[in-house]
C-alpha cells in the first residue's frame, strides 16, 4: 500500500497525539454537558432495548403459528411489536433532539478556543503559516469533528444493541451463538486492518485539500497581478497540477473507504450462510425451534450492520480524530511571545528602555545584538536607517508582536513581559505602512480600537487630520463602505484612516511605521501640523524614510545593522556631517528638480 | 465567429476546457456527469445486481425454512425435495454464491461512483477557478475572499458527497425498496398491501421531512460561509487586531457568527429528530406480519413464504433509515451546486475579445472625454479626462490622495471599463483590442505590490509564465537594481517571499516588481510610485531602476518626486477626478496655484 503513503508535508506545529490523549481531551469538552450526556445515554440504552425486542417478538410469533397456537396471542404480539416500534422511535427522537444541542455547544466551544488560540499567537506564527490553512482548521476541521461525535453516538447505540442481542441469543442456544460470533473477529479484524491506512490517507487528503484551498486563496488575493500580466494561463496550469494531485489522493482515500463496506458485507453474507446451514440442521433435529432459528438468521442482519458500522465508523472516526488533532495542534502551538505575568498595566508615562536586547526573526539573521536605547516619557524619537537596519523591529518589539531572545525591554521601569498584553496594547498605537482595513464603513474602521466612540468623536478625529480635506475624496465621507482589506481605497486613504484610528485610540505610546509614506505631499504637510500637537503629549517612535517628516523629532536615532551609529537633534546631526547628513542630502537631492540619475 | 458570440463573457478562456450547462444546479451536475458515462453505467449495473442478490437472500432463507417446516406441515415442497439435509446444503451454497456475487457487484459500483464523485469535485473546482480567473476586477473587488473560499472549498466538497455517498446510497435505497417489493409481489400479490401502504406514506413523510430540512440546511450553510468570512478577515488583519488590542471584539464577532451557526445546526437536528419513516416501517412490519399470519392460517401461503416475506420486509428497514441522510446529502450537494453556479453565472462586464485587434503596440495613448464611475448610482470618480501620450512619452500624474490618479491608470488595461468617452491606443478604441494582446503589452506596477508566496525568481518570471531562463531573470533583476539585495538572502533567487517566506521592504518589493515588468518588455507602462522616498539610502538604486524601465515606453507615472516630474514630458494635475491643469512642470509652477502649493516647499 506504499502508494497510499506518499508523503504530504504536515505543518510544523502538527504533533502526534495518542488516541487516548485525544479522547480524553474531547471528553473534557463534554463535561459541561453531563446532564444531557446522561439523558442521551439513557435514551440510547432504551432505544437499543426496543430494537432488540422487535425481532424477538417476531420470532415468538413464528413459534406460535408453527405450534398452531390460538390467534389471540398473535394479536397481543402484534400489539407489542407496534408498541416497541413506537417507543423505539420516541426514545430516538429525544436522543437526537438533545444530541444536536450538545454537539452544537461543544463545537461552539471548540471554535471559540481555536479562535482565541489563533488570536493569541504572535506575528511569527502568521509569518510562517498561510492564513488559508489557519482558517480551514478553525472552521472546517471543527465541522468534521462534529460529524464524528454524532457518528460515535450512533456507534455506541449499535454496539449496545449487539451486546443485548448476543446476550439473548446465548440464553437460547449457546452453540449457534458462538457460530454467529465467529464472524465477528473477522469483521472487526478487517475493520482494524483498514484503520491505519484510512487514517493516513485521510490526513493526506485533507492536507492536500488545504493546499488546493491555499492556492485558490492566493490567486484570488493576487488576481490583479495575474490580470495585469495576462498570466491567467500560468496560474491556471499551476492550479490544475495541485487540483489533480488532490484528486489522486482523494480517489485513493475513496477506494480505501469504499472497499471496506463490500468486504464486510461479504463476511456477513458468509455468516448468514453458516447460520442457515447449522441452524437448519439443528432445526431438522428439533434441537431448536423454527422461531429461534429465524431469530438467529435475523440477528445476523441486526448483527453485521452495527459491526460494519464499526468499520465504516473507524474511517469516519479517524477522519474526525485527525480533524480534532489538527484543531488541538493549532490550540497547543507554542506561543513564542510569552508573558511571564499579567499585571494590569497602569496608565503609562511612556518611558521605554531597551537593555542589551538580542533579537532575530529566523535562525539565520540576527537583527539586534545587544541593543541599548532609552526613550524618555513624552519624547518623540525618529528612527532612520537603511532597509533592514532594524527600525521596524524595534517598533514590533515594543508592541510585543515578536519575542526577543535576550536582554530586557522596560516600559516605565517594568519588564514589558509582566504586563497583561491587552491592557498594555490598549495604551499603544501603531500605524503600519500598509494598514489593514476591515469590511464596514470608514467610520467603523476609525472606531475599531474604541468601539464605544461616538460619531462626534470619530468626526473630530477625522477633521483633525489635514483639516479633514481627505474626507472630501471619499464618495460618502465617513460612511463610505470599505471592502475587505481596504479594497476600493487608495493606499494614501488607507493610511489616513489608520492614522485616525490610532489617534482616536489616544495611546500613551505611538509608533508610526512609515505611516504616511503613501500620502501626497500636500496632505502630508497638513498631517504634520496635526501630528505635532498630538505628539507633544505622548511618547512617539517615528520610523520614516521621508526625512522631511522627522526634522522636528526631539531626537533622531540613526541605525545601521541593528546598532545606533548616530543620535541627536536634526541640527546637531547635520552639524556633525556624518551618516545622517549624507542621508539627508541624498534625500533632498532626489527631491530637487536638478537631480539627475547617474 | 457566431459560436464565439454565444459564449458568456470572460477575460480568460481555455480552448480545451469542457463546457457545462450552467442553467440550473441539476442540469449543471448532469452535464458534469455526462463526461463519465461508462463509470456511471458500471455503477448502475453493479448497484442493481447487488440489490437483486440482496433480495434473493431472504428468499433462500424462506426456502430453507420451508424445508425445515416441511417436516411437520404438509407441503408440496417437502415431497419435491427428497432429502432435507441435501436441500439445506444446496441453499447454503447458493447463499455463499450470492455473497460472492454481491461482493463483486458492490465493489464495482462503489469504486465507479467513488471515481465519478471525486472527478466531479475536481472538475467543479477547475471550472470555478477558470471562471474566477475570467471575471473582471470589478467583480473581484466586490467579493469577500472568505466567501469565495467557502464556495471553492466546501460547496465543491458537498457536490462530491452528493454523489458519494449521497446519490450512491439514494439509488441503493430506491433499488432496496423496488426489488424486495417486486419479490414480495411474486410470493403473493396480497402481501403487497403492507409494503405499498408503507411506500405511500413514506413518500409523503420524506417529502415533509425534506421541506422542513431545506430552509434549515440552507441556513446552516450560509451561516458557515459568514463565519468563515469573519474569521478570514480577522486572520488577515491580525496585525491591526493585535495593535488595537481588539482580540475581544474579534472574538465577539466570531462568536456571534459561530453561535448563529450553532443555532441553525440545532434547528437542523430538531428536524432530523422528527424523521418519520423509521416509525412507518415499524408499523408496516407489524401490519404485514399480522396479514401474513392471517393468510398462513387460511392456508393461502406456506411457512417458507411467510419467512421470506418477513425477511424482505426487514430489508425495507434499510431504505427507510437511509433516506434520513441520502436526500439530505443530495440536497446539500444541489444547494452547494446552486451556490457555485451563483458565482459561475455572475455576469462579468469584460470579455477577452478573442476576435479583437491583435497587433504590436506603438504606444500612442489617447484619453477622450473619459469618465468613470464604479456603480450606476455613484458619482463620477473621473470626469471628462482628455490627454494624449505619444509613443515613448512619460506623463506624470500628480494630485491629492484619493483624487483618482490610480483609478485613471486602471482604465488603460481595462481593469475597469470607461463609463463615458473613450480611450484608444494606436488609434483604436481599447475595447476593440484583443484582451490578451492589450494586457500583455501593458504593465502595471502597482503601489501596493502583491508578490506570490514563492521564490523571488518565480515572482520575477511570473509575467512570462516562468518561460524564461535564469540568466534573463538575473539580468532583469540587475537592471532593476534588485540583484544585490536578492543575493544577500541565504537562498538567493530561490528565497521564498510573501506570506510563507521572507518579508520584503517596500523598496525591495518595488524593485522586484520592476524586474518582473522589465522581463515582459511592455510598450505601455503604468508605474504607481506615490510611495515617495521609500528608502533614502536605496533611493539612487530605485531611481536608476525606474529610469531604466521608462526608457522607450509610453509611461503613466504617478509620483510626487520632483526629479521625476521635471523629466516628464507632461504633467497632469488631478483634483477630485478632473484634470485641473496640464503642461510641463515649469508651466504649471507658473500657472497653477494648487500645483505651487503642493510643490512650493520642495523648491529650495
Amino acid at each position: 500500500m506504499g502508494f497510499i503513503m506518499d508523503g504530504i508535508d504536515a505543518e510544523a506545529y502538527d504533533r502526534q497525539y495518542s488516541d487516548r490523549q485525544l479522547m480524553r481531551r474531547i471528553g473534557r469538552y463534554f463535561r459541561p454537558q453531563v446532564g444531557r450526556v446522561v439523558l442521551i445515554t439513557g435514551m440510547i440504552v432504551l432505544n437499543a432495548l426496543m430494537d432488540m425486542v422487535l425481532p424477538v417478538l417476531i420470532s415468538q410469533g413464528i413459534d406460535e403459528i408453527t405450534g398452531n397456537q390460538a390467534t389471540t396471542a398473535i394479536n397481543t404480539l402484534v400489539f407489542l411489536i407496534l408498541a416497541a416500534t413506537v417507543l423505539s422511535w420516541g426514545f430516538n427522537f429525544v436522543r437526537q433532539w438533545y444530541t444536536a444541542r450538545s454537539v452544537g455547544d461543544v463545537v461552539l466551544q471548540l471554535r471559540s478556543d481555536a479562535f482565541t488560540a489563533v488570536m493569541s499567537r504572535d506575528m511569527s506564527f502568521y509569518d510562517e503559516f498561510p492564513s488559508g490553512k489557519i482558517v480551514s482548521r478553525v472552521t472546517s476541521d471543527t465541522q468534521d469533528f462534529s460529524n464524528v461525535v454524532t457518528l460515535t453516538l450512533n456507534l455506541i447505540s449499535q454496539v449496545l444493541l449487539v451486546i443485548l442481542i448476543v446476550g439473548y441469543l446465548f440464553s437460547i442456544n449457546a452453540r449457534l451463538t458462538w457460530l454467529a460470533l465467529a464472524m465477528a473477529p473477522l469483521i472487526v479484524g478487517a475493520a482494524l486492518a483498514f484503520r491505519r491506512v484510512a487514517r493516513r490517507t485521510t490526513q493526506q487528503a485533507q492536507r492536500l485539500l488545504a493546499t488546493v484551498n491555499a492556492n485558490v486563496q492566493e490567486t484570488i488575493s493576487g488576481i490583479s497581478v495575474a490580470k495585469n500580466f495576462r498570466q491567467e494561463q500560468t496560474v491556471y496550469d499551476e492550479f490544475t497540477d495541485v487540483n489533480e494531485q488532490a484528486y489522486q489522493v482523494q480517489v485513493r482515500q475513496g477506494f480505501v473507504f469504499s472497499a471496506i463496506f463490500p468486504i464486510l458485507v461479504f463476511i456477513a453474507g458468509l455468516g448468514t450462510a453458516v447460520i442457515v446451514y447449522f441452524g437448519g440442521t439443528q432445526a431438522l433435529d428439533g434441537s431448536i425451534t423454527p422461531g429461534d432459528w429465524f431469530l438467529f438468521v435475523q440477528a445476523m442482519s441486526l448483527f453485521w450492520f452495527p459491526l460494519t458500522g464499526i468499520a465504516s465508523f473507524w474511517s469516519q472516526f479517524q477522519l474526525g480524530l485527525a480533524s480534532s488533532e489538527r484543531v488541538f495542534a493549532l490550540i497547543d502551538a507554542e506561543a513564542r511571545v510569552v508573558q511571564i505575568d499579567n499585571q494590569p498595566t497602569p496608565p503609562l508615562d511612556g518611558r521605554i528602555e531597551f537593555r542589551n536586547v538580542h533579537f532575530r526573526y529566523t535562525e539565520q539573521e540576527q537583527v539586534l545584538n545587544g541593543f541599548n536605547l532609552t526613550i524618555e516619557a513624552g519624547e518623540t524619537i525618529a528612527l532612520v536607517g537603511h532597509t533592514g537596519a532594524g527600525k521596524s523591529s524595534l517598533g514590533r518589539l515594543i508592541a510585543r508582536f515578536y519575542e526577543f531572545q535576550g536582554g530586557q525591554l522596560l516600559v516605565d521601569g517594568h519588564d514589558v513581559r509582566c504586563f497583561d498584553l491587552d491592557s498594555y496594547r490598549r495604551q499603544l498605537g501603531i500605524v503600519p505602512q500598509s494598514p489593514f482595513l476591515f469590511t464596514g464603513t470608514v467610520a467603523d474602521n476609525i472606531r475599531y480600537a474604541r468601539p464605544e466612540a461616538t460619531d462626534t468623536d470619530v468626526r473630530q478625529v477625522a477633521q483633525s487630520i489635514g483639516h479633514g480635506d481627505w474626507l472630501e475624496t471619499l464618495p460618502q465621507g465617513l460612511d463610505t463602505a470599505v471592502g475587505e482589506g481596504g479594497r476600493g481605497l487608495s493606499m494614501g486613504q488607507r493610511q489616513l484612516i489608520a492614522l485616525a484610528r490610532v489617534l482616536l485610540q489616544d495611546p500613551a505610546i505611538l509608533i508610526l511605521d512609515e505611516a504616511t509614506a503613501s500620502v501626497d505631499p500636500l496632505a502630508e504637510a497638513q498631517i504634520q501640523e496635526g501630528l505635532e500637537t498630538v505628539l507633544t503629549e505622548r511618547t512617539a517612535v517615528i520610523i520614516a524614510h521621508r526625512l522631511s517628516t522627522i526634522k522636528h523629532a526631539d531626537r533622531i536615532i540613526v541605525l545601521q545593522q541593528g546598532e545606533i551609529i548616530e543620535e541627536g537633534s536634526h541640527a546637531s546631526l547635520m552639524a556633525r556631517r556624518g551618516h545622517y547628513a549624507d542621508l539627508y542630502d541624498a534625500y533632498f537631492r532626489h527631491q530637487s528638480p536638478d537631480y539627475e540619475v547617474a | 465567429m457566431a459560436a464565439q458570440i454565444a459564449l458568456p463573457k470572460t477575460e480568460f478562456r481555455v480552448e480545451s476546457a469542457p463546457t457545462y450547462n450552467q442553467t440550473s444546479p441539476i442540469r449543471w451536475v448532469v452535464s458534469h456527469l455526462a463526461r463519465y458515462k461508462l463509470l456511471l453505467a458500471a455503477f448502475f449495473v453493479g448497484m442493481t445486481v447487488t440489490n437483486i442478490f440482496n433480495a434473493a437472500i431472504p428468499r433462500q432463507i424462506g426456502a430453507a425454512f420451508g424445508v425445515v417446516a416441511g417436516e411437520t406441515a404438509t407441503d408440496a415442497a417437502a415431497s419435491a425435495v427428497p432429502d432435507p439435509y441435501y436441500a439445506i446444503v444446496l441453499i447454503t451454497l447458493t447463499l455463499v454464491g450470492l455473497a460472492v456475487g454481491r461482493f463483486f457487484c458492490d465493489a464495482l459500483a462503489s469504486f465507479s461512483m467513488e471515481m465519478v464523485a471525486k472527478r466531479l469535485e475536481r472538475d467543479g473546482r477547475d471550472e470555478l477557478y477558470l471562471n474566477l480567473l475570467g471575471k473582471s476586477q470589478t467583480f473581484h473587488n466586490q467579493q469577500r475572499v472568505g466567501d469565495i473560499m467557502a464556495r471553492a472549498a466546501n460547496d465543491v466538497r458537498f457536490v462530491n458527497e452528493m454523489m458519494m455517498p449521497g446519490f450512491s446510497l439514494l439509488y441503493d435505497s430506491m433499488m432496496a425498496i423496488f426489488i424486495p417489493i417486486l419479490f414480495i409481489g411474486f410470493i403473493d400479490p396480497r402481501l403487497l398491501l403492507a409494503p405499498l401502504t408503507f411506500c405511500f406514506f413514506y413518500y409523503f413523510a420524506v417529502r415533509l421531512y425534506m421541506r422542513q430540512l431545506e430552509p434549515v440546511s440552507e441556513q446552516v450553510r450560509t451561516r458557515f460561509g459568514d463565519m468563515n468570512a469573519t474569521l478570514n478577515e480577522a486572520v488577515t488583519g491580525i496585525e491591526v487586531v493585535k495593535a488595537a488590542s481588539q482580540d475581544k471584539q474579534e472574538l465577539g464577532k466570531f462568536l456571534r457568527d459561530a453561535r448563529l451557526y450553532r443555532d441553525a445546526f440545532v434547528k437542523e437536528g430538531e428536524v432530523q429528530a422528527r424523521y418519520l419513516p423509521t416509525l412507518l416501517i415499524g408499523i408496516a412490519i407489524a401490519g404485514g406480519f399480522l396479514q401474513a399470519v392471517y393468510l398462513y392460517n387460511l392456508g393461502e401461503i406456506s411457512i417458507g413464504d411467510l419467512i421470506a416475506f418477513m425477511g424482505l420486509m426487514w430489508v425495507l428497514r434499510w431504505p427507510a433509515f437511509s433516506s434520513f441522510f441520502t436526500f439530505y446529502l443530495v440536497q446539500m450537494g444541489l444547494a452547494g451546486a446552486g451556490r457555485i453556479l451563483e458565482l459561475l453565472q455572475a455576469k462579468t462586464e469584460l470579455d477577452e475579445n478573442a476576435a479583437g485587434h491583435v497587433a504590436p503596440m506603438r504606444g500612442e495613448l489617447v484619453f477622450e472625454n473619459v469618465s468613470f464611475r464604479h456603480f450606476d448610482n455613484g458619482r463620477d470618480l473621473l470626469h471628462n479626462i482628455s490627454f494624449t501620450a505619444r509613443p515613448g512619452e512619460t506623463i506624470a500624474i500628480v494630485g491629492q490622495t484619493g483624487s483618482g490618479k490610480t483609478t485613471l491608470t486602471k482604465l488603460v488595461n481595462r481593469t475597469y471599463d470607461v463609463t463615458g468617452g473613450r480611450i484608444s491606443i494606436d488609434g483604436r478604441d481599447i475595447r476593440d483590442w484583443n484582451m490578451h494582446s492589450l494586457r500583455s503589452q501593458i504593465s502595471i506596477i502597482e503601489q501596493d505590490i502583491f508578490l506570490f508566496s514563492r521564490s523571488v525568481a518565480e515572482n520575477i518570471a511570473f509575467g512570462l509564465g516562468q518561460q524564461v531562463s535564469r540568466e534573463d531573470i538575473i539580468r532583469a533583476a540587475k537592471e532593476a537594481q534588485a540583484h544585490q539585495f536578492i543575493m544577500n538572502f541565504k537562498d538567493g533567487y530561490d528565497t521564498i517571499v510573501g506570506e510563507r517566506g521572507v518579508t520584503l521592504s517596500g523598496g525591495q518589493r518595488q524593485r522586484i516588481a520592476i524586474a518582473r515588468a522589465l522581463l515582459t518588455d511592455p510598450r505601455i507602462l503604468i508605474l504607481d510610485d506615490a510611495t515617495s522616498a521609500v528608502d533614502s539610502a536605496t533611493e539612487d538604486e530605485i531611481q536608476k531602476a525606474i529610469k531604466r524601465i521608462l526608457e522607450g515606453r509610453t509611461t503613466l507615472l504617478i509620483t510626487h518626486r520632483l526629479s521625476q516630474i521635471r523629466r516628464a514630458d507632461r504633467v497632469l494635475l488631478i483634483r477630485q477626478g478632473e484634470i485641473v491643469a496640464q503642461g510641463t512642470h515649469h508651466e504649471l509652477m507658473a500657472t497653477s496655484d494648487l500645483y505651487q502649493r503642493i510643490f512650493a516647499r520642495y523648491d529650495i
